[in-house]
């Protein structure tokens, strides 16, 4: 590219964050960290519709770079374009732009402050989302008000460090059982890495109640 | 020296003498930028046959600036309309291309609908120089409190100069992580403050009894964006809490520009864009360091380029050299023309009110907006954002208002008062549109 590079990358690729009932952890990642997710999740973006040349909307705040980076990256190794909002009320009148504009194959970290915001416009949420064929929700309050609201949106959750994603069946949000294992404790599920990560997870609390319902499937409830 | 100590990022560039800028310039518009843009761009084609001309026509810098037509917002917006184009036509190349393209990200939309512009960055910016100037070296920790729809280009440089970035919202909500990973991380560079955000800092500094001295001790450089600061907001961030800025603008959509440690001016690089000061209402160039309108040119952009686009910022331009020894030019931004309001025959811009709100206690964060239904007007109308917790009662501070406003621009202004929290919602994160029409 036109300007060069410090000779000495560094080994921290960023410090992103894992947000616990409330609570942040620092979670500094590495580059192979972000390429290893974005190699997980471009099939399970590939099961949601996404196909080579069409685009998927990432929304999501930047604080929550390692969770939303991978999405983009698996975008290209699909052969996809990728787009970006914010997942705030202010910035929901872009992704009605970018729906409008980009015509999404599937738009994912949809929230309950994104649809208030296009409330909040005067848009019906169902209108501006109701022509991409995959809308992945990221909260429960997201994913009930689009049910209710007459379409079939998918859950996201964040299991960590990484992201589970149901896919067309909607069976539940699916992880990557080579690479995390996932397992109830009290009622929550708790995630470590099978495989190496710059941050080693051992059973960490992620804050979602659920239950494992297969190997690298998850049912999450109420407000998980 | 180690390379670590070292001034300039790239030195062969950022002092690279003015003739050769110059050499530069011209191969790299008139030999390549022109021909390729009119053979590819549908606006810039539709735009200069109106005007009568080609690319063939175009043969010297002379040339350039006697016959290239200017392209603005409207005329961008005109054709996406017209020819149902989300990207106005500009592009030279098919958006579908991924293996050229990986992204499209999208304008801030201040004005209107966001415009779409696809991505084709790999790595660093030409903002490693400016990274490299704030101070932040190899194995920092660099925060970046922006927004995901900048895309990676940001995040890609600050690894450029060695950095690492935290990342962190622009949002109020998450102040208190700013201000928490500013501890615990020690950060060398910031990479967005502006004036909600210093507002937001301001109020949790208030409410959580937190030093943001001692929290934000580590910043060597911290860049102020999104629109000017006021006095009152630069003497709290720089002599309350300590903090270098450097003001930090786009110039023209093709690019941005940086203050150095001289504070005397941003410099644009040369290299990567051609920007003309403009008389506001002709086509007339002003003079070097006179108040005119920014006309950008780009010298980098193959993608969406745009050439001679009147951007409605006034500014005030300079090629002299800076005393950081730098070669490129320097712009000082003074406004947008399009926020200019003439009242009676007197022009009064949101620059020339800022002070003035500023010094009254309750609306010291400097939100507010110049109301207007066209440029002339009778009365100047202001919207302005209070502190609801302030003692004052609410007629009292409309009066300190009016009378500030009135001593500063000589005109008594129609005041309507509303909570901070209504203009921020007018947003984006890191400013408000200054003026309404309603």
């Amino acid at each position: 590219m036109f300007a060069k590079r410090y000779e000495d990358p560094p080994e921290v690729w960023g410090v992103s964050r894992i947000v616990v009932d409330g609570d942040v952890t620092p979670w500094p990642v590495a580059q192979a960290d972000i390429e290893d997710e974005a190699e997980s999740l471009a099939p399970r973006l590939a099961a949601l519709g996404l196909e080579p040349g069409g685009l998927v909307l990432v929304v999501a705040m930047l604080s929550q770079a390692a969770h939303a980076v991978p999405f983009e990256r698996a975008a290209g190794k699909r052969g996809a374009l990728y787009s970006s909002a914010d997942a705030t009320p202010f910035d929901a009148f872009r992704v009605a732009a970018l729906v409008r504009q980009l015509e999404p194959q599937v738009v994912v970290g949809i929230t309950g402050g994104v649809l208030d915001g296009l409330v909040d416009a005067g848009r019906e949420p169902a209108e501006v989302l109701g022509s991409v064929p995959a809308v992945v929700a990221a909260d429960y309050d997201a994913h009930a008000r689009l049910r209710a609201a007459g379409l079939a949106p998918r859950r996201s959750v964040q299991l960590g460090p990484t992201t589970a994603i149901e896919g067309l069946d909607q069976n539940g949000p699916v992880y990557d059982a080579t690479r995390w294992s996932v397992e109830e404790v009290d009622g929550e599920l708790v995630v470590s890495n099978l495989v190496p990560r710059l941050t080693e997870a051992r059973q960490l609390r992620t804050g979602v109640r659920g239950r494992v319902v297969e190997e690298g499937r998850v049912s999450v409830s109420g407000s998980g | 020296m180690s390379s670590t100590e070292r001034r300039y990022f790239s030195p062969e560039i950022e002092t690279m003498p003015r003739s050769e800028i110059a050499a530069r310039r011209d191969e790299r518009l008139l030999g390549d930028l022109l021909p390729w843009a009119y053979q590819r761009s549908a606006l810039i084609r539709e735009t200069w046959d109106a005007a009568g001309i080609t690319a063939d026509d175009v043969q010297s810098m002379d040339d350039f600036r006697e016959k290239v037509p200017f392209i603005d917002k409207d005329a961008i917006r005109a054709f996406r309309d017209r020819h149902r184009d989300p990207y106005g036509g500009m592009l030279c190349l098919d958006p579908k291309m991924t293996e050229i393209f990986s992204a499209i990200f999208s304008t801030s939309g201040t004005t209107g609908d966001p415009t779409p512009a696809p991505y084709a960055g790999r790595g660093p910016s030409m903002l490693v120089r400016e990274f490299w100037e704030l101070g932040a070296r190899p194995r920092d920790h660099f925060t970046y409190c922006l927004f995901t729809f900048r895309g990676p280009g940001i995040h890609d440089t600050i690894r450029g100069v060695g950095a690492t970035p935290v990342f962190v919202d622009h949002q109020p909500t998450d102040v208190p992580q700013l201000v928490r990973f500013s501890r615990e991380l020690r950060p060398t560079a910031w990479y967005n403050l502006s004036g909600p955000l210093v507002l937001a800092l301001e109020q949790h500094a208030a409410r959580a009894n937190v030093d943001l001295a001692e929290a934000f001790s580590s910043y060597r450089g911290v860049t102020f964006a999104g629109e000017p600061i006021g006095p009152r907001a630069r003497r709290l961030v720089e002599d309350g809490w300590g903090l270098e800025l450097f003001l930090h603008t786009g110039v023209g959509d093709v690019g941005a520009a940086t203050e150095c440690r001289e504070h005397d001016g941003c410099h644009f690089w040369e290299d990567t864009c051609y920007l003309e000061s403009l008389d506001p209402d002709g086509a007339e160039p002003v003079g070097d360091g006179e108040r005119g309108e920014l006309v950008s040119t780009t010298l980098l952009d193959k993608i969406a380029p745009l050439f001679r686009y009147r951007s409605d910022d006034l500014v005030r331009i300079t090629h002299e050299q800076c005393a950081c020894g730098r070669t490129h030019g320097r712009v000082w931004p003074l406004g947008r023309k399009g926020d200019e309001v003439v009242v009676d025959g007197r022009s009064v811009l949101p620059g020339d009110l800022w002070e003035a709100v500023e010094r009254v206690p309750e609306t010291s964060a400097g939100l507010f907006q110049v109301i207007r239904a066209g440029r002339e007007v009778d009365r100047l109308r202001l919207r302005v954002g209070y502190a609801t917790d302030g003692t004052g009662g609410v007629a009292d501070v409309r009066t300190r208002v009016t009378e500030s406003v009135h001593e500063a621009v000589g005109i008594e202004p129609e005041v309507e008062l509303v909570a901070h929290e209504v203009l921020l919602r007018q947003g984006p994160p890191h400013k408000i549109p200054r003026v309404a029409k309603q």
